[in-house]
């Protein structure tokens, strides 16, 4: 009785097991569809039933001599695998339309929102540049309020562009020759702001001068600033962070290290995922998208390099990111 | 030195009056247009030293402008700035195959860094 109770706790448990493995309740709450019209749940079901009908069908032709009999059934089996594949092929075509609708959504939305962008940004420069004769200190501080707001809005924008083309698999990059020196000592420069808010140190690291590489100048320069941005703004008082760069063969490194916060360790197979954002990292900064570092890595895989990590909470985090001298793959054509 | 004329092709009525405002207070003599039909005419009649053409636009489009200024011998030499938001590469590579000189994302660029481009391409020519 007892070796009997352990046998079915032992099946159930490997049922769980098999049925933990497909994960069909995750991948309903994924797909935001019934657990009954799951394309894993549809599956075994149809496994099940085959089998059923197979026995049933072996059972009756024992009884019955006849090969009508056998023919019908056998087509019935068939009638009802094409039924279930078909909804099954229906189900997941529907999830594959969804999500084009909802990647084509994001890029007509953040598109539209760019011509009031460029207005904003056009407007607060020619205010600026042309117009500022006779303003107050306070008027000013406004303005520069309202233009630090834009920036970010901006940023966003632009990043939910980015997150629908890589997903759209459209994201385009340049190919243009550019000095990566250059561009870290101008990102350093851009965040310098930045650094003094949070009062962190920035040291630099880096060689007198490196032949220059192939790439997207722009994109690269939204990777290195996002790591850097990073790194100051998860960096508590008395904070340093490092910067440096070292040529090897025909690679070229970066790496940004920090004494931060750093990620903890159950959540860092998350990093790169889209809108992941540590729970330190929230506590700490209540600003972010978490879409920075998902981007990041796919604009350096695209370009033919690689972007990886280490860790530790209360510690600090290095990122670090790798890319050929010469790209791999040609991409884009255009020299500008 | 001769006052350069730009022509600004844009159908957002705050883009253009900001851009106007601010080439003109950089020396330029500037002419707008709304929709493509007219930057055509304003091209042939007003011999601009160059162009910043917007892609989508009404009556027709950049693409449209392009040619019909590419295919005229009195229009052909004047240099052309796409200044556009559309950011997909096919948009812009369709565009510089027709003839366009260079582009510009607008809203990645600041003022200042538009002139500084159209300076740039006036220099060359």
């Amino acid at each position: 009785m007892l070796r009997r109770k352990s046998r079915i706790g032992k099946m159930k448990k490997e049922l769980a097991n098999i049925f933990g493995d497909l994960n069909i309740k995750k991948q309903a709450e994924d797909l935001g569809v019934s657990v009954w019209e799951t394309p894993s749940f549809l599956f075994i079901l149809m496994g099940m039933i085959i089998m059923v009908v197979m026995a049933v069908i072996y059972f009756i032709s024992r009884h019955y001599e006849s090969p009508e009999l056998l023919i019908v059934s056998e087509s019935l089996v068939v009638i009802f695998i094409f039924t279930v594949g078909n909804v099954i092929i229906r189900g997941v075509e529907n999830v594959a339309r969804i999500n084009k609708m909802k990647s084509e959504f994001v890029s007509i939305a953040s598109h539209q929102l760019k011509t009031p962008l460029t207005q904003l940004n056009w407007e607060i420069e020619l205010l600026l540049s042309r117009y500022a004769e006779g303003l107050t200190k306070k008027q000013l501080d406004i303005i520069k309020d309202v233009s630090h707001s834009h920036l970010r809005m901006a940023k966003l924008t632009n990043d939910l562009l980015d997150v629908a083309r890589i997903d759209q698999g459209k994201m385009v990059l340049l190919e243009e020759k550019f000095d990566l020196l250059k561009l870290v000592e101008d990102v350093i420069q851009s965040e310098k702001n930045l650094a003094e808010e949070h009062n962190v140190k920035v040291k630099v690291n880096i060689p007198a001068a490196l032949p220059e590489i192939k790439g997207d100048k722009r994109r690269t320069g939204v990777v290195v600033d996002n790591l850097l941005s990073n790194a100051i703004k998860y960096t508590d008082r008395q904070g340093e962070v490092e910067v440096s760069v070292e040529r090897k063969d025909a690679t070229v490194t970066a790496c940004i290290k920090d004494n931060g916060v750093g990620i903890p360790k159950y959540q860092q197979d998350q990093v790169f995922q889209k809108f992941f954002r540590s729970d330190n990292a929230a506590r700490y900064q209540e600003e972010g998208t978490g879409l920075g570092l998902y981007i990041a890595k796919n604009i350096i895989e695209q370009s033919g390099g690689k972007l990886w990590f280490q860790s530790e909470e209360n510690i600090g985090s290095t990122f670090c990111l790798s890319l050929p001298l010469e790209p791999t793959k040609a991409k884009g054509k255009f020299k500008i | 030195m001769k006052t350069k004329k730009i022509l600004i092709v844009e159908d957002d009525s705050i883009l253009q009056k900001t851009l106007q405002e601010f080439l003109s207070t950089e020396g330029f003599e500037t002419t707008s247009a709304s929709d493509g039909e007219k930057a055509v005419e304003l091209a042939r009649s007003g011999k601009p030293d160059l162009i910043l053409l917007d892609i989508i636009l009404p009556k027709k489009d950049g693409y449209e402008v392009i040619k019909d200024l590419k295919s005229d011998q009195g229009t052909r030499s004047i240099p052309i700035i796409l200044l556009t938001n559309l950011g997909s590469m096919h948009d812009v590579e369709k565009a510089l195959n027709l003839g366009a000189t260079t582009y510009l994302v607008k809203a990645d660029y600041k003022l200042e860094e538009v002139v500084a481009k159209i300076k740039e391409v006036l220099s060359i020519n």
